[in-house]
């Protein structure tokens, strides 16, 4: 109720009011492109924001890969101190450790790719 | 054009990150916006340039526009934002430059217009204070409600009335406002 009696005598507009408020008045500014050039600017951030990721990914992936081999081999080397019945099991089922770190990269890149496509 | 309309293509914009949907908002909105930083910044080539970033800072926080309220209503809390921001941010280009030892005119470079150019509504803002002359704006000139203007500068109502009432005060102090016709 307050608040009904507020707006409405905001509404009520004396004289002084109604001169103000006609030269405050200006003419519609016109687009003129405005909008077309911001909506551009707002596509090329989407598809900078879209692109980062999996680039920034891609381009880590290849800094680190070989450090994290020499790392993951490094790790093998360890090995020599687990009895030999079990190494001979883990060598068995890891064969090709570097193949897998590769593939799991690859893999990684990939389904950023596909979000990226999907979005 | 209807604030239902503009709460759906807010929807739309933030849910599908849909630029053609923002650009839609900013087709209808663009002449307000643009009209309010001229009469703020004075320069229509700087005003359109704050009114570019105002709708980018629109893009970047359109998920917190609750739908209460005018959605122009809180564009212009944008723009307002970006106009106080590029003021700072120019005041602080000018104290260095003048530490450099270069003369920081550029405020008074920014604001001066062709005498031919300078209108009665003009001479009315320069008497105002950059406060007054945004709310006076506000009100006058995008027809903001009180409570809107109060949003939009995060003032209290009673406060928005007052400086209205202050900015009336000036104006028709420092002219004799009913000789005046619009131009």
């Amino acid at each position: 109720m307050t608040s009904k009696i507020i707006n409405m005598a905001e509404r009520i507009k004396d004289a002084e009011d109604r001169l103000l408020e006609s030269m405050f008045e200006s003419l519609p500014v016109a687009d003129d492109g405005f909008s077309v050039k911001v909506v551009g600017k707002i596509r090329r951030r989407l598809w900078l924001r879209r692109l980062t990721l999996p680039v920034a990914a891609s381009i880590g992936g290849v800094i680190a890969f070989k450090p994290l081999a020499s790392l993951v081999s490094t790790l093998a080397s360890f090995t020599s101190f687990v009895p030999n019945e079990y190494v001979n099991t883990a060598a068995s089922s890891l064969p090709q450790l570097q193949m897998l770190i590769m593939g799991a990269m690859l893999l990684a890149v990939c389904l950023l790719g596909l979000r990226t496509l999907e979005d | 054009m209807t604030n239902q309309q503009d709460i759906e293509l807010v929807a739309k914009a933030v849910s599908a990150q849909d630029a053609a949907a923002f650009g839609e908002l900013i087709r209808r909105h663009q002449s307000q916006v643009r009209n309010f930083l001229r009469k703020l910044a004075g320069d229509p080539t700087l005003a359109d340039d704050l009114a570019q970033d105002c709708f980018m800072h629109a893009w970047d926080k359109l998920h917190s526009y609750s739908g209460r309220g005018s959605f122009i209503g809180w564009l212009l809390k944008v723009a307002y934002t970006t106009f106080l921001q590029s003021k700072r941010k120019s005041k602080r280009y000018a104290e260095i430059l003048e530490s450099a030892g270069h003369v920081a005119d550029q405020e008074s470079r920014t604001h001066a217009l062709p005498v031919d150019e300078v209108t009665d509504l003009d001479k009315f803002l320069a008497v105002l204070t950059e406060e007054e002359r945004a709310i006076m704006v506000m009100s006058y000139a995008c027809g903001l409600s009180h409570r809107e203007i109060g949003d939009a500068t995060d003032m209290p109502v009673g406060t928005v009335k007052s400086v209205i009432f202050r900015g009336k005060e000036k104006i028709r102090n420092s002219f004799d406002i009913k000789d005046h016709q619009h131009g």
